[in-house]
């Protein structure tokens, strides 16, 4: 990570105090890698995080200019800031499950159907770990956290054929992709292709936390053991079989399709001050 | 000189807008002047209340307590503020205040304006229009024209008609 | 100058936009919608953004992130949707960000009356959020006229302590019409005593500095300056940092820049006959302080020593009126009693305090005299609440 930490991250933040093993990391670079391929600078970046570990451990490590907003709201205050802010800055946030499938559902649903420029990497450790580990919206059925000792039983929204992914699309979304931290440069390769979309984007990354969620659920915080479960349980779409509960890829792709939020607003508020008639 | 009028009636009679267009022509008179629309509990009650108080001084209370005039219409409205009254004087709409207050120590005019619109204009929706003509008359500190240059400005459509209906309240205590 | 027959909504709409506000979030709630639409209307033509958050707690966040991209910025609502703001508020006040929220008061709690006054918000406009450790600004007209100055002062307000202000206002002030005079240039501006002051940038890198001192600039994103801002307690270049010795900079930051430089907006308020030393001190606030004013006035006409006492800087409370050892009744739209404690608290221990609350209704000028009355005379106002109402 060295030249891309040293280009873009701050001394102070990083390498960040995530635990051993965490694999938050992994999907960090993959998106500061994303930003270096696109031939992107600190100045043209503007990075929002949210509550939780991926929220926390990400705030202040870009470079440039940064926020964290309250949990679940971070959506609603980028677009505002989108609205302020030239259209060629990009706002990228890197967030967690609760925060953006929880929590900040509605907001995020808003900021899809708008069709706002900002690009959202959901970082998935399937619950909420900061606090010790209790099952979130994406906890794969059956599994044992702090608030699901029997199994997680509760329907979610990746369970029973619900994919927060689809509901995403019909609320506009113009960019989505599903992948696992170990996805590398097919990772890569999506986040660039959400950045390059004026509207919205948003990155669904899986990442092994094995503090809370494998010593719980796999009953053992072996990095190796539940890096394996993940990847037995991830596949690129259209390769999936009965095991597969994250079919990983492009999800949809209707970038630069329909009208961005701030250029549409800021085009009919033109129009108006030139004096459109009621 | 504080001057207080009140106006009510049950909604969709123009009422708001009756106290608006008073209220323009003393703003356009120069006078200060507060007016206080219905609230969302007394449409309940089964009135709206228009409240305008008009003064060469800033006004204080916005509520009219003592009114000098009461546009009363309709029967609700009547009975839920004639008690407002003490020297001033009530206009009602008979075809609406079926029953008046006999025990009242204020003057009590009966103003027919509905069948008067209907008579004259061919309508009922002209019948504030009439109110607003007697009241000009009426109150003191209003000017005639500076209140129909308000109505037609709060009101820009049929404009001939609303003059029309004007004139005719106007003209009403006069000729009774 | 230009004269209207025109609500407060109309008046907030045009101070606001004299005060430099170009962006507005709404969410439609009785008796603030109207504000909404008419911010709808306006902003567009002066080149300024409305917009409609999903609900009050987005539409203060959609606020915070104009804000934060360079805005002056606004949202209102009614009590129902101020508490949905605790959240945004919160951040907004931690991360210092001017901005303005009118509340205009209805009847509660919860849903209440839609279309009757209230003031049932006086102590939460105070702890809008929770956390304490922190000091609000809290404005208050009555008029129509003056709910205009108001707002470019609660503007002029935010930027200088970069702070959140909130208006509280009421049903009566924001729906009712009056005779209001719209300033046409800077010159009459002036001459309206309205000022106005710019966004300005913080350069950084120390963005949180340990001090009371206000005029320095809000963080602002986008030009690059390494600007960070977040929910958790900052160093002072506004990394996260769990260590309560940096919390007691920020917490006394702010807290004391409000307090200590309170002399710039604590000339906000109205005293009525106070000068000879009254028997009775009638204080209250917004709308029912007009009925006060007409009652304190017939009262002084009928002999009755009263004086009045309005207030328009709420928070902060100002104790500095509160110094004569007297008689005290607080008017009040509410039956709980509010700013009665507060004004229980400032006065000197052997003062007496009263309270006349009402609930969706104005107190008329002849119950306030029949109260000044009875006080006077030494007796007591303590009789069951639904009684006032002769049910």
């Amino acid at each position: 990570m060295d030249y891309l930490a040293k280009k873009y991250t701050r001394p102070r933040k990083i390498p960040s105090t995530a635990c051993s093993g965490c694999g938050l990391g992994i999907n960090h670079k993959a998106v500061l890698q994303a930003i270096y391929e696109l031939g992107l600078e600190v100045e043209d970046i503007v990075w929002g995080t949210s509550i939780g570990c991926a929220g926390r451990q990400t705030f202040g490590t870009w470079k440039g200019d940064g926020f964290a907003g309250t949990h679940g709201r971070v959506y609603a205050i980028a677009r505002g800031l989108r609205l302020a802010l030239p259209s060629e800055k990009k706002i990228i946030l890197t967030v967690g499950d609760g925060d953006a499938f929880g929590i900040g559902l509605l907001h995020l649903i808003h900021a899809a159907r708008s069709n706002a420029d900002l690009t959202v990497i959901v970082n998935d450790n399937l619950g909420y770990m900061s606090t010790g580990g209790q099952y979130g919206w994406t906890t794969p059925l059956g599994s044992k956290t702090d608030s699901s000792p029997y199994g997680m039983y509760e329907q979610n929204l990746m369970s029973d054929d619900i994919d927060v992914l689809s509901m995403l699309k019909h609320a506009g979304a113009t960019f989505i992709a599903r992948h696992v931290s170990m996805d590398g440069q097919r990772a890569v390769e999506s986040i660039k292709k959400g950045i390059r979309n004026r509207g919205f984007s948003l990155i669904h990354m899986v990442y092994p936390c094995p503090t809370n969620f494998g010593s719980r659920e796999l009953g053992t915080r072996n990095t190796i053991k539940l890096y394996e479960w993940i990847e037995s349980r991830a596949a690129p779409l259209g390769e999936e079989d009965e095991n597969t509960v994250w079919a990983t890829g492009v999800y949809h792709d209707a970038s630069n399709s329909r009208p961005e939020f701030s250029e549409n607003i800021h085009k009919n508020v033109e129009r108006i001050r030139r004096g459109a008639a009621l | 000189m504080r001057t207080e009028i009140l106006a009510s009636g049950f909604g969709g009679q123009g009422v708001v807008r009756l106290g608006q267009i008073l209220g323009e022509a003393a703003v356009k008179q120069g006078y200060r002047v507060t007016m206080l629309k219905s609230h969302g509990t007394e449409m309940r009650g089964g009135y709206v209340r228009s409240q305008v108080v008009i003064s060469d001084e800033p006004i204080d209370s916005p509520i009219v307590e003592n009114a000098d005039l009461f546009i009363a219409l309709s029967l609700a409205a009547y009975n839920a503020f004639k008690h407002l009254v003490d020297s001033g004087v009530i206009l009602y709409d008979p075809a609406f205040v079926v029953e008046i207050d006999e025990t009242l120590r204020c003057t009590q005019i009966a103003v027919p304006a509905k069948d008067l619109a209907v008579e004259n204009l061919g309508k009922a929706v002209f019948a504030n229009t009439v109110m607003l003509g007697v009241t000009a008359r009426m109150v003191e500190v209003l000017d005639r024209d500076v209140v129909l240059q308000s109505i037609m400005h709060v009101i820009p459509k049929y404009q001939e008609e609303n003059k029309r209906a004007f004139e005719t309240g106007y003209s009403f205590i006069d000729g009774n | 100058m230009k004269r209207y027959l025109e609500t407060g909504n109309f008046a907030i709409t045009e101070g606001a936009i004299l005060a430099g506000c170009r962006f507005f979030a709404g969410y439609p709630i009785t008796p603030a919608t109207e504000l909404a639409e008419s911010m709808s209307y306006r902003l567009p033509q002066v080149d300024g953004i409305y917009i409609q958050g999903e609900d009050e707690c987005a539409a203060l966040h959609l606020c915070i992130g104009a804000a934060l991209g360079g805005y002056k910025a606004m949202t209102a609502t009614s009590g129902p949707g101020y508490i949905l703001y605790a959240d945004p508020y919160g951040w907004a006040i931690g991360c210092e960000i001017p901005l303005v929220i009118l509340n205009s008061g209805r009847v509660g709690p919860v849903s209440g009356i839609t279309g009757a006054p209230g003031q049932g918000e006086f102590y939460l406009t105070r702890y809008p959020t929770q956390g304490g450790n922190f000091e609000t600004i809290v404005l208050a007209p009555n008029s129509a006229q003056e709910a205009m100055a108001i707002t470019v002062e609660a503007f002029y307000l935010a930027e200088r302590f970069r702070t959140p202000v909130t208006i509280l206002a009421d049903q009566l002030i924001t729906d009712g019409f009056e005779d209001i005079s719209v300033p046409e240039n800077e010159e009459e501006m002036k001459e309206m005593g309205f000022r106005t002051w710019p966004r300005k940038i913080n350069k950084g890198p120390e963005f949180y500095p340990p001090t009371d001192e206000i005029d320095i600039p809000p963080v602002v994103l986008g030009h690059n300056t390494g600007a960070l801002c977040s929910d958790w307690t900052p160093t002072e270049e506004g990394y996260d940092i769990e260590e309560v010795a940096a919390h007691h900079k920020h917490a006394y930051r702010l807290i004391y820049k409000i307090r200590n430089n309170r002399n710039l907006f604590s000339n906000l308020y109205e005293k009525t006959f106070l000068d000879d030393d009254p028997d009775l001190i009638v204080v209250s606030y917004g709308t029912p302080s007009r009925v006060v004013n007409t009652a304190v006035k017939k009262a002084r006409e009928r002999g009755l020593k009263v004086g009045a006492l309005r207030l328009i800087n709420l928070w902060p409370f100002p104790d500095e009126h509160f110094q004569k050892s007297t008689r005290y009744l607080s008017v009040e739209l509410n039956w709980d009693g509010q700013l009665v404690r507060e004004v229980q608290r400032a006065v000197p221990k052997d003062a007496e305090v009263h309270f006349l609350g009402s609930c969706g209704d104005l107190p008329t000028v002849q119950d306030l005299i029949e109260t000044f009355e009875k006080l006077l005379k030494g007796q007591s106002l303590s009789r069951r609440g639904w009684e006032l109402e002769g049910w």
